[in-house]
Parts: C-alpha cells; structure tokens; sequence
C-alpha cells in the first residue's frame, strides 16, 4: 500500500477537515491513496462518515496516534 | 470495570445520548434553580468587569442592570456553571488523553476566529441569549422569541457556510505527493492522571460550597460540569447542526439536537406545571431576528458557537482563545449599543415577551412545539437524502457521486 498524496490537517478547525478531505479527493484520480493526518477531535469523527457518505472507501482501519488520527481513503 | 471506563474515555459518545441526558438536565436544573442553562448572559458580565477593572463607570448602561452584575463570576450561579463546563471539559480531555496544543498553520484563521466570535456574540445578546438560552433551552421554557431565532441562525448559518467555501476564506491545505510521517506518540501517558487530580480538587470545591451554606453554587458547579462533560463527550457542536446541512448535507448533529429539545420540553412542563414555576420568557422582536441572523453567521466563521468553543479550547485548540475573546469583545459592544447607539428603541422596544403557554395553555403550548420540532426534522432529513459536497474543482453538470 503506497500514499500518493499526504493532506497534513494538524491544527486545522472544523469545517476545513472536511472540505480539504473531500476536495482533495475530487481532484485525484479514482484508485489513488489519500492519507489524512488531523488533530481536531471533531473530525475524528465527521471525517470518516463524510468520507463514506460521498462515495469513498477506507484502504485500512483509521489509525490512533496520541492526539491525532490518520486517515487512509482511496479516492 | 477497565473496559468499561476504556469505552467511557476513548470513545466518544453517541450524540443523541449526550444531547438527551443535557436536555433532561437542564430540565432539572431549572426545577431546582429557576434559570436554565446559559452561558453569553455571564460572558457579558465578564466582559463588564473588564470595563471596571479599567476603571470605566458602567453604573448607568442599561444592558448590564439588565442581566445583574452583582457580585464576582465565582460568586454567581450562572458563573459557576461557565467555569463548571471549562472544568468538567477539561477534565474529560484529560482522562481521554486529548490534551494537545494545536496551532492553527494558517495565521488567518486566528484573525476569522476573532472576527467570527465578535459578530456571534454581539449577535447573541442582542437576541438575549446563545443557542442555548434561546434556542436548546428556550424552545422548552416555551418562549416564542426561540422559534424566530432557529429560523434566522438558520439563514446566517448559510451565509457563513458560503463565506467559508471560498477560496480567500477556506485557504490551501497542506496537500503533498507521497507519504508523511506523523507525529511521535509519548508512550508515557500523565493526563489521565493530572486529570484526576482536577477532579478531586473540583469535588472538594463542591464540598465546600456545601458545607458553607451556598447550595445554588453547589448546584450549579455541579450542573456547570455535568454539561461541561457531555459537550465534550458527546462533541456537541450546535454549529456544525447548521453549518454541516448546508455544507454537506450531514444531519446527525440537528437530528440529534431536535430530539433532545423534545424530551427536554416535555419534561420542563411538567416541572412548570407540577410545580407551578414561571417559564422564562425573552422578548420577540426584530432583535431576535437580526441578532439570531448575525449569530449564525458568526459561529460558521468562528468554527464554534460560544458553547463548542468552551470545549475546544480546553482540547488545546488555540484558535478558539481568539474566538472567546471575541465573544467577550462581542457582547460587551452589543452592552455599549444597546443604549447609547439606541439598539434598544430601534429594535427590541417594539417587540413583545410571548410565552406559549399562557398564549395556548400546557397542551397546546407543547403540541405546537412537537408540531415544530417535527417539521425541523423532516426537513433535515430531506436535507441529509438529497443534498452532497461539492467542491470548487467539479464541474457544473458533472454528477460524480451515486448514491
């Protein structure tokens, strides 16, 4: 499993987790990996159900590291 | 025991379980107090004694003998139940092993944060209340002024969700080819610890309240963390409940929030009626529209509400110190406006204190609230089905998403 592209979230509010994820997303092509390093709690949890709800797959279980999450996503 | 209190600190909380254990306290907490849950009316006053501490003379503004600015924060109710919420905030982030200072890379943000909590809380007092006093716990004290106040945060959120799209706003993430590696984790973990002892030092506070014959403070330290607790917990965010519909068409937050507001509206008649306590009712006026509008597009750009931002600061997030002092900022210009730039004959003398239940009585007074609260919901699921992102890079016509 090789990440194509980083989105470094850390110190990033909402709602920017979650339009930088999904636009990130939009902008690359379909089979590539996004990983998604973020440190706001709130999208610890919007940004996995965002991500699903818009039509994209996890590559791997989200991923706990001390106060932060990272995120695998296959555009 | 140990993997129920893992479950308990290392997940958050189902929102509909934070929100309806909030709605039924706040319930009680008027039962036992009189007044309800609020936080914008004791920022006012902070932001009073900022003005004396600088030797301004506020005797005559008439916006601070309006919410009583007698005594110090630690000696008034509604000052214990702000400081309650950072604690029992604090707290939880603690035992989570949340705490981290999280610095926003963008300097912008900093700037949106303070200009954001001016016009939130401006906009809430001059509507007399936050999305709580008028909104989560003035839609079950029956006071109409809430209803107009839903609707027009509903509007300023929407306009806040379109500034925050745009690229001068939104600003560039952080988006590089390849992999990064993310932060090294402490493997020593002292937070759960440094937390404990908060709690026990709060608990003996509470005590002390007690047994020196100050029980309205007890109480509300004691309530003043309990919600402090379940905001973070729960990661309730009152903004998010607007701005998410607009944005990407989430529902959970509002969904969670209109049920909440039910079970806590049913349980506050029946503690009005059973034992005969007069709800409180706010004045309905242009007021409470602008300063709902204005509210709403505050929160959006502040990234919280003056609620969230409680919780989010005490994560470490430094962006919100910026947002609560706008806030401060915020309400004590709307104190200075109210008089001397006659905010009040403009816009709130002409308005009217309705309460639904002297209006239609009990009954009808909560089936018009169901009534309400029903038709929210359905128009956020209708929201949720229908509606997806769509960022600056899709095309107009282009449906990329199948659902």
């Amino acid at each position: 499993m090789s990440v194509d592209f980083t989105l470094d979230l850390r110190g990033e509010s909402c709602p920017y987790p979650v339009i930088y994820t999904l636009e990130a997303l939009e902008g690359m092509t379909k089979g590539e990996l996004l990983q998604v390093i973020t440190d706001c709690p709130a999208s610890f949890r919007n940004v996995p159900e965002e991500v699903l709800k818009h039509g994209y797959q996890f590559a791997k279980e989200p991923v706990k590291n001390g106060q932060e999450y990272l995120f695998y996503i296959v555009a | 025991m140990k993997a129920i209190l893992n479950k308990l600190f290392t997940h958050y909380w189902n929102p509909y379980v934070a929100l309806i254990l909030a709605g039924i306290l706040s319930a009680i907490y008027f039962g036992i107090t009189g007044t309800v849950w609020a936080v914008t009316g004791e920022f006012t006053r902070l932001g009073g004694h900022i003005l004396e501490f600088f030797g301004a003379d506020i005797s005559d503004w008439a916006y601070f003998d309006l919410v009583h600015m007698q005594g110090s924060s630690f000696s008034r109710s509604d000052g214990w139940i702000v400081w309650g919420m950072f604690i029992g905030a604090l707290i939880m982030v603690l035992f989570s092993n949340n705490f981290k200072i999280r610095v926003p890379k963008q300097k912008r943000r900093l700037v949106q944060g303070l200009a954001g909590g001016i016009i939130a809380g401006f906009g809430a007092r001059l509507a007399l209340g936050c999305n709580l006093a008028a909104f989560f716990t003035g839609v079950p004290q029956f006071s109409f002024h809430s209803w107009i106040f839903i609707i027009a945060t509903g509007a300023g959120t929407y306009l806040g969700a379109k500034i925050a799209k745009t690229r001068w706003w939104k600003g560039k993430p952080s988006l590089t080819k390849g992999d990064k590696k993310p932060s090294a984790e402490k493997s020593r973990k002292v937070q759960p610890y440094v937390g404990g002892i908060i709690a026990l030092m709060y608990t003996g506070l509470i005590l002390y309240f007690f047994v020196t014959d100050r029980p309205l403070l007890g109480t509300a330290a004691i309530f003043g963390a309990l919600f402090g607790i379940l905001i973070e917990r729960g990661q309730i965010c009152f903004t998010s409940a607007f701005r998410d519909l607009w944005l990407t068409g989430r529902g959970l937050m509002a969904k969670a929030i209109i049920i909440a507001m039910a079970v806590s509206s049913v349980i506050t008649l029946f503690v009005i009626v059973i034992y005969g306590m007069e709800p409180i009712t706010q004045i309905a006026a242009p007021s409470t529209f602008i300063g709902g509008f204005l509210f709403g597009l505050g929160i959006v750009l502040a990234s919280s509400c003056e609620t969230g931002m409680m919780y989010r600061l005490m994560e470490g997030q430094i962006l919100y110190l910026t947002v609560f002092a706008g806030n401060i900022i915020g309400v004590t210009a709307l104190a200075y406006a109210w008089d001397h730039l006659g905010l009040y004959h403009a816009l709130v003398a002409s308005g009217k204190s309705i309460n639904l239940i002297s209006a239609f009585g009990p009954l009808g007074a909560i089936l018009a609230t169901l009534v309400m609260l029903s038709i929210l919901y359905l128009l956020t699921v209708y929201r949720q089905k229908t509606y997806r992102f769509a960022g600056m890079r899709s095309k107009k016509g282009e449906k990329k998403y199948v659902s």
